[in-house]
């Protein structure tokens, strides 16, 4: 395919980098020459110096020729307009937007076919206010990813050294067979699709899929306390800090969100109901402290300043806070963080990529989502029936050494597979796979569509 | 600097090198010529040496090569590749020491067209292909070849590719850098074979027809003839080098985006526009200086001017007259020629027409500073302007090249050439132009230039061809430092 990306802000650059490694051809256009050159040396896509939203430029990229585009520029109104011109330019291209304002997400009709025909629209802030919300659903959890609307969740855990199920091997857990599946370790650098030999170690990151109805049980199973959510401490009342504040106000949680500008909080208070507005500073110890953050569950560090954000969350980590959610802007600093000890990172950045990318994975694939390091991914596929992988025993499909299937969605039915299990036409399947793996997955699932 | 990786390079490339050679091996069975065995020979080591290299270090990663390792490999790379290259010259006996096959190798590979070989025809069928072979390789790159080739290379290509076709502005034709290079390939190859058509088609022998194309497209020079083209005096011969020299002279990509159907490109490029009209001032310069004086017939002093000003302004070097015999003026003309070079992204060498248009612009801009000193002007190239790094890096190129050329010039003075044959051996290398003036010039050769005037041509090739950077690097203690 290939897909031309307006702006090469960290957003454009990550969506070019990954879809250049996939194998698309990928043409960059960007105004700032600096970020040109720096595009030319590291990625193997075209650079155009230009704006988006000159229909020349546009051309100069081949727009004719090109399948999707992706307006993913500072700007919102250049990103509509640039998308204006590719429909003005060609009929069938992919439109993708990236719009940040939540004046224009409140009427997003506006952006279907009848007007301004986008074919998706990415509000990096709701997908991250998501993301969050979703962490709060598994608070034992460090990250949380939908499958099947919600019916499977991909949890990925973090094994303390005290955790009893250290030093076992995976085969050792019987009653875990049918309810859950590890499809993917992180260990430090290390990316792992574990087989049953394989033992789970202290300060591992294990990705493991199951049906929702099923998390109570496995924490119980695996020993992690799972007390439920109670207490969650917001830091930082802008625009994510109030939708998600807007969120839980409705929940039977108790949330306290602090904000350093008075006449802010005036404005909180008067949109939120049950929700504790506290006007202070988040870095302030002595606030939290009085605030009893020691008993919170889940700290949200959602102010517009990173650097405090970080601050902000390993002092709550340090007075007790149980699970602290960090927000970064930058990407490039999650490394930086996970390593100094903060455990869940969402950025808004990182959520308009994985949005983009999920919308414009290739063939039947339904749900994309990157795990930590990027070096693995979780994917859901539908498994056609032209496919060599259906209506055979799963321990006798050829399938890459690196992947692993997760689960397998049948209408209602959600089975956690083992070798004999078969796989049928329109079967959902989730399959863990490292990223060499990918396009040969990719191929398994697409090719012979691809002949018809 | 990580050097398995490069090593492990310079071995595929040797083993694709040493395959090349199959092609003068199946020339010298149709000859039977006696050249076979020389070219097996030569063969068999420089692909297994490559074997060697490349099996002896373990898998290794390029998706991450630096702009140092892209440089390293390139200039080992082409240095390896004239040595292998000069095998087949050495086991056939047709030069008989080891700087004389590396010189013409490099000369072969570099483009440039200077030979130390006086009776050229004698040579086998096979060592004369391979000479020729050399050059339509070295032409579009030996190495962006090897990228469109390999796939790994991924966007380590781009460095490599930056390294052998240094060019001020970047230009890439397709997303992919592979696609670039095969791109730029498939225009080569093409034009190429429309040219031995024509060659073939106005009478010229197939082999002779193959083997000069092969040496204009890349701008090299190296003949089949002892007389270059002037042996077979024919109009129609020098016609069709004359325009095939001058399609070699453009960059590339606009070959390409001509074929693809942007027939106004030429006309709205502005080096193009340059090139072509400062090619057709000195060729009717030059044809106003010699008619009456070298020729008595108004075509004929068209034709050789016209001939002979795009073979030095191209950086072929292919010979229809002696131009040493011209006025002052056209010779002059000529040495100016030798600098100037052609198109940048072209396969010709020198200095090129694109840095010589910002040299003068900026020259220009200087004294509109000093008419309007507190005036902000940014340097326009057809409408888009140029960025202020690009100005310097050209600098810094000009300066280098007139550095290297002066101390070059010395070294060959110091040697004991003359003055004309010290400034004409040096500007004819440097620029990878082939001949020169005074003892190396159109109807002389390298031949009497003693061994360490030899490898100092050599090494001006090497630069001349790499475009300094790539090469003089390597030689800066900055480089080294980790």
């Amino acid at each position: 395919m290939k897909i031309i990306i307006v702006g090469a802000g960290e957003v454009g650059f990550n969506i070019a980098q990954r879809l250049s490694e996939e194998g698309h051809d990928v043409v960059v256009i960007e105004k700032d020459s600096n970020k040109i050159r720096h595009i030319q040396n590291v990625l193997d896509v075209q650079a155009i110096l230009g704006s988006g939203t000159n229909p020349s430029t546009l051309g100069e990229a081949g727009i004719k020729e090109s399948d999707i585009i992706v307006a993913a520029t500072d700007s919102d109104e250049a990103n509509i307009v640039a998308c204006l011109y590719a429909q003005y330019l060609t009929d069938y291209i992919t439109k993708i937007a990236r719009v940040r304002n939540p004046d224009y997400m409140e009427h997003k009709e506006i952006f279907n076919q009848d007007f301004l025909n986008i074919d998706l629209i990415i509000n990096p802030q709701s997908e991250m206010v998501a993301s969050i919300l979703r962490l709060t659903e598994v608070p034992v959890a460090s990250e949380v990813i939908d499958f099947v609307d919600g019916r499977i969740k991909l949890i990925g855990i973090t094994i303390r050294d005290d955790s009893p199920v250290a030093g076992r091997k995976l085969a050792s857990f019987p009653d875990l067979e049918h309810s859950v599946l590890v499809g993917v370790i992180v260990r430090g650098e290390e990316v792992i699709i574990p087989k049953g030999q394989d033992t789970i170690q202290p300060n591992d990151l294990m990705y493991c899929v199951t049906r929702r109805e099923e998390i109570p049980h496995i924490s119980r199973l695996l020993n992690l306390r799972e007390e439920g959510l109670s207490r969650v401490m917001i830091v930082g009342g802008g625009e994510t800090g109030l939708a998600l504040a807007t969120s839980l106000d409705t929940t039977a949680i108790n949330t306290k969100i602090i904000e350093k500008d008075g006449q802010r909080c005036l404005e909180l208070a008067e949109k939120l109901e049950r929700v504790v507005v506290l006007h202070g500073d988040g870095t302030d110890r002595e606030l939290l402290m009085e605030e009893n953050v020691a008993d919170v569950d889940i700290m949200v560090a959602v102010t517009d300043d990173e650097e405090n954000n970080v601050l902000i969350s390993l002092l709550g980590k340090a007075l007790g806070a149980k699970k602290t959610v960090t927000r970064i802007g930058k990407l490039s600093y999650i490394p930086l963080v996970s390593a100094i000890g903060i455990d869940t990172v969402v950025s808004p950045r990182l959520s308009a990529i994985r949005a983009t990318l999920q919308y414009i994975r290739k063939g039947k694939v339904i749900c994309v989502a990157p795990l930590k390091g990027e070096g693995a991914e979780a994917i859901e596929f539908e498994a056609l029936e032209t496919s060599d992988i259906v209506n055979t025993p799963l321990s006798e499909v050829k399938f890459p050494k690196e992947a692993i299937v997760g689960a397998i969605v049948r209408g209602e039915e959600i089975i956690i597979p083992r070798g004999h299990n078969v796989i049928k036409p329109h079967d959902h399947l989730i399959i863990f796979a490292l990223k060499g793996a990918i396009p040969k997955l990719e191929k398994l699932f697409t090719v012979k569509l691809e002949y018809f | 600097m990580r050097f398995r990786q490069i090593f492990r390079l310079i071995g595929i490339l040797n083993f694709f090198l040493g395959l090349s050679m199959l092609a003068p091996l199946t020339i010298s069975l149709i000859y039977s010529d006696g050249s076979f065995y020389p070219l097996l020979y030569s063969l068999a080591i420089t692909s297994g040496s490559g074997i060697t290299l490349f099996s002896l270090i373990q898998r290794a990663d390029y998706s991450s090569l630096s702009q140092r390792e892209g440089m390293a490999i390139v200039t080992l790379g082409w240095l390896s590749a004239g040595f292998f290259g000069s095998l087949p010259f050495l086991f056939s006996g047709s030069i008989g020491t080891i700087t004389d096959a590396y010189f013409e190798s490099i000369s072969g590979f570099t483009t440039t067209g200077a030979s130390i070989l006086g009776n050229i025809e004698s040579l086998p069928k096979g060592i004369l292909f391979w000479r020729s072979l050399t050059q339509w390789m070295g032409g579009m790159g030996i190495i962006v070849l090897s990228i469109a080739i390999l796939p790994f290379l991924g966007v380590g290509g781009m460095q490599l590719y930056k390294a052998e076709i240094p060019s001020p502005v970047v230009d890439k034709l397709q997303p992919r850098i592979s696609e670039t290079a095969k791109a730029l390939w498939k225009v080569y190859l093409l034009i190429t074979v429309v040219e031995i058509g024509l060659l073939f088609v106005g009478g010229m022998p197939l082999f002779d027809s193959i083997c000069h194309a092969f040496c204009t497209m890349p701008t090299g020079g190296f003949s089949t003839q002892n007389g270059s083209i002037a042996q077979y005096n024919s109009a129609y011969f020098d016609g069709i080098i004359t325009v095939f020299m001058v399609l070699a002279g453009v960059n590339f990509s606009l070959h390409f985006r001509f074929l693809r159907g942007n027939f106004k490109v030429f006309g709205r490029d502005p080096e193009c526009r340059v090139f072509v009209s400062m090619l057709a001032i000195l060729v009717l310069l030059t044809t106003y200086n010699i008619y009456g004086t070298a020729y008595h017939s108004i075509t004929n002093a068209f034709r050789h001017a016209a001939f002979q000003v795009t073979s030095i302004i191209t950086t072929t070097g292919f010979v229809t007259a002696n131009y040493e015999t011209w006025p002052a003026l056209s010779q002059i003309i000529l040495v100016l020629c030798m600098f100037i070079g052609a198109m940048a992204g072209s396969t010709g060498g020198a200095i090129k027409v694109m840095r010589i248009i910002l040299l003068v612009k900026h020259g220009y801009r200087e004294i509109f500073r000093l008419v309007h000193p507190r005036a902000v002007r940014s340097i326009r190239l057809g409408g888009k302007p140029v960025p202020e790094e690009v100005l310097n890096s050209v600098w810094g190129f000009f300066i280098f090249y007139m550095t290297l050329f002066i101390v070059a010039v010395v070294i060959m003075s110091f040697i004991g050439l003359d003055v004309v044959t010290s400034f004409g051996s040096v500007a004819a290398t440097i620029g990878n132009v082939g001949p020169g003036f005074g003892l190396v010039g159109p109807v002389g050769n390298y031949l009497s230039v003693t061994d360490p005037g030899k490898w100092t041509l050599i090494f001006c090739m090497v630069l001349g061809r790499l475009e300094i950077y790539t090469v003089i690097i390597m030689l800066a203690p900055a480089y080294w430092r980790k």
